[in-house]
């Protein structure tokens, strides 16, 4: 048995130590970025993954009990709430942000395509070989996908 | 905890010290983070971190002090500080939508009176953060 009570207590260290340096990588990440969107995706790591770990070390510590069940309801509940709140949070600094131009720029979906067809159509004829026509249409995927990262 | 195992008592409760002073420590940066903003978001965003920490906080202390009912805080810690970061965003973006319709009624010309100093959300540590 006591073989046992000490593995449990070590895989439980170990998560629980796993879930304090989460933590710390977030308070790093929290003050090495310098706009808000950017700080957001540092402080979400520790919303879920850093969470999830401690109290996943202290669920096994503390065995199958109706504590334990407490604790993983925080877990889920976390999961549900934290990427509801950096929504909420993302849309109050798009709203109230002055300066918009300074921290990031938006991208009007139409007039990508419009630019990204133009470009398709001239590499077409310059070069009428199919390779190239595969490699224009990545270009154009590529794109596609940037804008929609950007948006 | 240990169940009077010979030295694991012990190591539960270095273990469990230990990470609560480091959660303390953690803490107190965030706090420090919520100071220094310097947008309003910044603060809510220290504030969501705030609490998640204090979570785990209380959840170490519910195994640490084998007091149950420390897990049912526990849950509701989590809903509060949820709670709280709504709250405070959409009074935030209410009261801005309303000084920058007023400001618009006003005069259109005086429009870029009120983003100067009136807007709350704005200090001087804005330009540092810009560099």
């Amino acid at each position: 048995m006591e073989a046992i009570e000490w593995i449990k207590f070590l895989a439980g260290a170990l998560l629980l130590l796993l879930g304090t340096t989460i933590f710390i990588f977030e308070m790093i990440g929290v003050f090495r970025f310098k706009y808000v969107l950017n700080r957001m995706h540092a402080a979400a790591m520790g919303d879920t993954l850093g969470i999830g770990a401690c109290i996943l070390g202290l669920i096994i510590m503390n065995g199958m009990n109706l504590t334990s069940l407490k604790l993983f309801v925080v877990i889920i509940f976390l999961w549900f709430s934290s990427p509801v709140s950096s929504h909420l949070i993302a849309r109050l600094e798009v709203t109230t942000d002055e300066e918009q131009d300074k921290h990031y720029r938006r991208l009007i979906l139409s007039q990508v395509e419009e630019s990204c067809e133009r470009n398709n159509c001239e590499e077409k004829n310059r070069k009428q070989e199919s390779r190239e026509q595969s490699n224009c249409e990545e270009k154009c995927r590529v794109q596609a996908a940037e804008k929609e990262e950007v948006k | 905890m240990g169940k009077g195992i010979e030295g694991l008592e012990q190591a539960y409760e270095i273990l469990f010290t230990a990470i609560l002073i480091f959660l303390a420590v953690l803490a107190l940066l965030c706090l420090l983070r919520a100071v220094i903003g310097p947008k309003t978001a910044d603060r809510i965003v220290a504030v969501n971190m705030l609490g998640t920490m204090v979570i785990v906080m209380i959840a170490v202390l519910t195994l640490m002090l084998q007091e149950d009912y420390l897990a049912d805080i526990c849950v509701i810690y989590a809903m509060i500080s949820f709670l709280a970061v709504i709250v405070l965003t959409k009074v935030y973006m209410g009261v801005y939508l309303e000084r920058k319709k007023i400001a618009e009624m006003s005069g259109e010309t005086k429009s870029g009176e009120y983003t100067a100093g009136d807007e709350p959300g704005k200090c001087d540590g804005n330009d540092k953060a810009e560099k």
